[in-house]
């Protein structure tokens, strides 16, 4: 077998090519983009070893103390980016946690409506609040969360209670940021499930209504277990996300009040680096946040491989 | 079968990719080498070059203009006013760009940054090698910090050099101005310090229609103040109607260090030395000082009795909501800039509340928070302290540059930048006096006096210091010039003058002004909203963090710089 196949391939390379070649003509502009900006940009990872100046060159900067490693001891000895390191991982951790679930149930849901015109209809509204930029989000949440004049405190203060500090108190602050996460992504994050369950074979449902299956034994035994390896496979990236996540969301609903709970690692970079000018100690830190995103990939694709689930590769 | 073809050539297309990448790794070394070593002469010719040059100079410039046309670009602040005029293009910069041509033969390109951003909108132009020649920001940590990494030309012998040809720069800036930020060991320059021709700084605004109604007067101590402050408070029926549940008796922002400057300064020691300011006074907000903690606490307990706006932390730079409710005049007190109430012509505060709420609703300047010594004592600004001019090293022309700022110096220029034309932008009034009246198009001036164009020159001056005087009432179209008049006075009266402790560099201040300036707002902010019972631990946990980020490196190079310069003294010399 292995024998045959070598020679034919030989030939077949040739054909196919010539059959195929524009396709991979297609594949060069998105290679061509990853080569550009995900990959030529990684030799400024250097400058987390340098010391940075703004006019020199980065081969040209002196290696940073300490071996290099000048930067990554000043990073933990940094309070604020311990700050940033814990708040990146709790924010992102209930994400997880209340956000992850959010779009499956969701999908659970819409798939049991009957009515196939009002199930477009729900799922389209749903997705909308994806396609609105975290800046708009946050004037939607302080025009309606603001303890003094946002409607929410407003119709509270009508009612007699007393204005409940959403957006100016840790806590709550906490709960508005993974709600409106919560609220922005669940429509956008079923749709994957969505087409995960319209792969399922409909004669599986057919027989277990045979043998006596009701909605939610349908739902347990075969709607689950038909979508588990896209779950699997969406919760390994989120994993590898653990240390990561955006920039513009903490960042839109950040304030003076919330910093201690609300700085992450992004918005860190951002200040102290591009504000800051000190590139080399975030460079530093950005480094850090990416080594540990992979183990935590990795660990995840490992453990599922273990589980008997496929990885992502 | 075709499986195993896909998978060869993912497989060269990875092999590829990798060489690629390493090629194009090596391409960008390459090519960033020479232009590392490219700008690496450039700074030291600058350097090197400039007394050599000494003989040269002459025979560059004839009758003050070079032989060949010169080019430079010129930092300019773009502040997205609604309905303001194209800062790149409009009626000043064409009279700028025409001088500049005539008298030197320089042709100048203004570039625009947004005003609210301006350190990080540099930060990226010189990172990019592509900032303006000429640079202006507030901010002279920045400077260090760019000067630190080799981005900044030293002005020393140029401005000594080129001295002859920019008499108007000498003139105006003098040697204190010029010489402001020279290092009393190296002897460097990285900067220029713009002068401050108007010295005001913050007053203290209330409603006088409010205080009619409730046939009160203008308080004149702390304590009337805050009863006035309660007042409004209990009234708000009265004072707001329907909408009595918008009142805000006392407004603040996320920058309570600014907005509350006169009740802190009150609370400050009368006779603090120079050397305890100084230890203290990297923070222009004064957060480390001795006895802000008090004014603070004063803040806080208003905020807890609800005599202060309860959602202006969550509102960052920039924003208009705070301003939106002032000119919607629900708002009874506030603190800023002495002429914030009368900017911006049409569209000032002012001109709102008259058209919003009733042609006698307005703001008047108070006076009322006394120290201990019963004075009204309220900072002022230095006469430099102002705008910082540099020059980044991809500058390759200092002399046009240097042209540059002679010629936006000269009392035609500032005139001129600062009064527009006749019959457009000024009427002379019968004393003499220019009265600044409403611009249009072309001619709409998008910051007070222009600022942005004199940038050697904060305030009105107008090429002449009487006419100055004279005028300074009606320099704000629309507006009365009593009312104006009256802040000019209120913002002066104890005023206390800023010294310049110039030790040199203090390594500690770079490169952390923007992590420091925002913990100071944090600390100010928390401390301003947190329970009476909690204020103590929240404030000293905030002073903890900011002096842990920084703050105390700073306190300690500082006071071990004073040692070293002043020895004992308690005083500036």
């Amino acid at each position: 077998m292995s024998k045959q196949a070598g020679t034919r391939s030989k030939v077949s390379f040739g054909v196919y090519m010539k059959k195929y070649w524009q396709l991979y003509a297609m594949l060069a502009l998105p290679l061509i983009y990853l080569l550009v900006f995900k990959y030529a940009p990684m030799i400024y990872v250097q400058i987390a070893f340098k010391k940075y100046s703004l006019v020199e060159s980065v081969w040209k900067l002196p290696i940073a103390a300490n071996h290099g490693w000048e930067y990554f001891i000043k990073a933990f000895q940094n309070n604020d980016f311990k700050y940033a390191l814990r708040n990146t991982l709790t924010l992102n951790l209930l994400d997880l946690i209340f956000g992850f679930p959010a779009p499956i149930i969701f999908a659970l849901i819409l798939n049991e409506l009957c009515f196939q015109r009002y199930k477009k209809v729900v799922q389209t509204i749903a997705y909308m609040p994806h396609f609105l930029s975290w800046v708009i989000i946050y004037s939607l949440a302080l025009q309606l969360l603001a303890p003094n004049d946002g409607l929410v405190n407003m119709v509270i203060a009508k009612l007699g209670g007393t204005a409940i500090p959403f957006l100016n108190d840790e806590a709550h602050w906490i709960g508005s940021y993974i709600g409106f996460g919560i609220w922005q992504n669940f429509g956008w994050g079923s749709i994957v499930y969505l087409a995960s369950i319209a792969g399922i074979n409909p004669e599986l449902y057919e027989a277990a209504a045979v043998d006596g299956a009701g909605r939610f034994r349908k739902m347990w035994h075969i709607t689950l277990p038909g979508i588990k390896p896209t779950i699997v496979v969406l919760l390994i990236m989120s994993l590898g996300n653990i240390l990561g996540g955006g920039f513009d969301r903490p960042f839109a609903f950040q304030n003076n009040l919330v910093m201690k709970v609300a700085d992450v690692i992004a918005t860190y970079v951002y200040r102290v680096g591009i504000k800051g000018l000190q590139f080399s100690l975030t460079t530093a830190v950005g480094l850090f946040q990416s080594v540990v995103g992979v183990f935590f990939l990795l660990m995840a694709n490992f453990i599922s491989r273990r589980l008997g689930e496929r990885g992502i590769w | 079968m075709k499986k195993k073809v896909l998978s060869m050539f993912l497989a060269s297309a990875m092999a590829l990719s990798i060489v690629a990448c390493g090629s194009s790794n090596g391409g960008a070394a390459t090519e960033s080498q020479p232009a590392a070593t490219e700008a690496a002469p450039a700074a030291t010719e600058t350097q090197a070059e400039a007394p050599a040059a000494e003989p040269e100079t002459a025979s560059e410039l004839t009758d003050g203009k070079f032989a060949d046309t010169r080019k430079i670009t010129v930092e300019i602040y773009d502040r997205g006013n609604d309905g303001g005029s194209d800062p790149e293009n409009n009626m000043y910069t064409e009279y700028i760009k025409k001088g500049m041509l005539e008298e030197h033969n320089v042709e100048v390109t203004f570039k625009k940054v947004p005003r609210w951003t301006e350190v990080d909108d540099i930060n990226n132009l010189l990172a990019a090698g592509e900032a303006p020649d000429i640079c202006v920001t507030y901010s002279y940590p920045t400077v260090l910090t760019y000067a630190q990494m080799g981005g900044v030309i030293d002005l020393s012998e140029l401005i000594e050099q080129y001295k002859a040809d920019t008499p108007n720069l000498w003139a105006w800036l003098g040697d204190q101005n010029m010489l402001w930020d020279k290092d009393p060991k190296t002897g460097t320059v990285w900067a220029l310090e713009g002068r401050r021709a108007e010295q005001q700084r913050i007053v203290t605004f209330v409603r006088q229609d409010w205080l009619d109604k409730l046939n009160m007067k203008a308080p004149t101590t702390t304590q009337e103040f805050e009863d006035m402050l309660i007042a409004f408070r209990d009234n708000a029926d009265t004072l707001l109607g329907k909408d009595a549940s918008k009142m805000v008796p006392f407004s603040t922002s996320y920058d309570v260090g600014w907005r509350a400057s006169n009740i802190i300064t009150s609370f400050m020691d009368p006779n603090i030395t120079d050397k305890e300011y100084y230890i203290n006074g990297f923070d222009d907000r004064a957060v480390t000082q001795a006895a802000t903690k008090d004014a603070v606490k004063l803040l806080n307990k208003w905020y807890n009795e609800d005599l202060m706006w309860k959602d202006f932390a969550l509102y960052g730079s920039g924003d208009t909501t705070e301003d939106d409710m002032i000119k919607a005049g629900y708002v009874g007190a506030f603190q800023h800039n002495w002429d914030y109430v009368f900017r911006n012509g049409e569209d000032a505060i002012n001109s709102n509340l008259q058209r919003n709420v009733g042609e006698d609703a307005k703001f008047v300047p108070v006076d009322c928070f006394q120290n201990s010594e019963g004075k009204y004592a309220k900072w002022l600004y230095s006469s430099a302290g102002d705008r910082k001019l540099f020059f980044p090293t991809t500058n390759t022309e200092p002399l046009a540059s240097l042209l540059y700022l002679d010629f936006i110096s000269k009392p035609e220029t500032i005139k001129y930048l600062q009064a527009g034309e006749e019959g457009v932008t000024h009427e002379v009034l019968d004393s003499g006096a220019i009265q600044i009246i409403a611009a249009e198009g072309d001619a709409i001036q998008n910051s007070g006096k222009n600022i942005d164009y004199t940038i050697t020159c904060n305030g009105t001056y107008f090429g002449d210091q009487k006419l100055a005087d004279l005028s300074i009432a009606y320099g704000y179209a629309g507006q009365d010039p009593e009312l104006v008049s009256a802040a000019d006075k209120i913002s002066k009266a104890d005023g206390l003058e800023p010294k310049n402790v110039n030790v040199g560099v203090i390594e500690a201040e770079a490169g952390v002004g923007d992590t420091l300036s925002a913990k100071r707002d944090q600390v100010y902010d928390q401390a301003v909203v947190a329970s009476e019972a909690d204020f103590d631990s929240v404030w000293e946990a905030g002073i903890a963090d900011y002096l842990s980020a920084g703050g105390q490196a700073i306190i300690d190079e500082r006071t071990a710089k004073w040692a070293e310069y002043f020895g004992d003294s308690d005083m500036l010399p």
